[in-house]
């Protein structure tokens, strides 16, 4: 079911993809090098490893749908008939962790109470603080073919790229930061925590699978899309 | 329909509702049978300041910074005119860190 594909023109029909993976590359590792040193290695997984599952199945149901594509990657996973390139993955850990940390920082300043709230309200600022970064990033990863949209797409587009990308951003890392925050100051063992963050995902995927589901059909409903 | 992720995947149902809902019976398996510990300690938000150029700087931020620069770099080697307004639009986390280190600084103060 899994497949690893290996692409030996490296870039091939892009421009500056290796200044854009070198970044991913060097973000990663001073994120799990830090998460590392600080909270050990159970939660290092905790935090990255199920957010690379989930992105390679929503990833490889995009490309297998023919939505978008990736070429010149050099390392392709695929799950379900769509190549997803591995520095991806990788990048989605690091939106998550950023973005979910970033916000902590941000709440922590604004709302002390440790409960529900402040997780939604972390959430949710990680999720727009993805957005932000995405409205930079996308335009220009599609200008330069790092990822290609599908000319046949219709609805509403910000510099060629779907509105409905943004919006699935903002679910995806709202969702999967909820889901993180919940096991994370849960009072389970750190064993079970990690075994916990990975099968959720299940749970975590049905949720984005409705959210998302649902707000594609408003779009369509309303003509957006 | 057009072709969205969504639509792949109820097209596909048969492969992704077996996977689901084995997920969904082994978390709730290990949500109830799990043994709990007390009360996980308060996360201590300063181990996430580093010391660069003799200055505390957050970690999240400096890296955030990297990446916005990096990216507006890489829109102007491509001559890509909209990076301009990607580029203020991806500013707005920056400024709202740096806002609120600079208010909740001078409550301090006073």
């Amino acid at each position: 079911m899994i497949f690893l594909e290996i692409n030996q023109q490296f870039g091939e029909g892009t421009n500056l993809l290796a200044l854009f993976i070198g970044i991913i590359a060097i973000a990663w590792i001073v994120l799990v090098v830090h998460s590392y040193k600080t909270y050990g290695w159970k939660k290092t997984i905790m935090y990255f490893l199920p957010i690379i599952i989930a992105t390679l199945f929503i990833e490889s149901a995009g490309v297998a749908s023919e939505r978008y594509y990736y070429p010149g990657y050099i390392i392709y996973l695929s799950v379900v008939n769509g190549g997803v390139p591995l520095i991806i993955l990788l990048a989605w850990s690091v939106n998550l962790f950023l973005f979910m940390n970033m916000g902590r920082h941000v709440i922590a300043r604004l709302y002390h109470k440790r409960n529900l709230m402040q997780i939604l309200l972390i959430s949710a600022t990680a999720g727009l603080f993805g957005v932000c970064l995405d409205l930079l990033e996308d335009p220009i990863a599609h200008y330069n073919n790092w990822w290609i949209w599908k000319e046949s797409l219709t609805g509403i587009r910000f510099y060629e790229v779907p509105i409905l990308n943004f919006i699935g951003w903002f679910v995806l890392i709202f969702f999967m930061s909820v889901a993180t925050l919940l096991i994370e100051r849960s009072r389970f063992t750190e064993n079970r925590k990690v075994l916990l963050a990975i099968t959720s995902i299940s749970i975590t995927g049905t949720i984005v699978f409705v959210i998302h589901g649902a707000l594609v059909r408003l779009f369509e409903y309303t003509g957006f899309s | 329909m057009q072709n969205t992720v969504v639509q792949y995947i109820l097209d596909n149902i048969l492969l992704f509702l077996p996977l689901g809902i084995t997920g969904i019976i082994v978390t709730l398996i290990l949500f109830f049978t799990g043994k709990k510990q007390e009360e996980p300690l308060p996360e201590n938000l300063s181990t996430d300041y580093t010391t660069m150029l003799k200055r505390k700087v957050n970690l999240y931020f400096v890296l955030y910074l990297f990446i916005w620069i990096t990216i507006i770099i890489i829109g102007a080697l491509s001559q890509f005119v909209p990076t301009i307004l990607g580029a203020i639009l991806a500013s707005i986390p920056l400024i709202v860190m740096l806002l609120l280190k600079y208010k909740t600084t001078r409550a301090k103060v006073s």
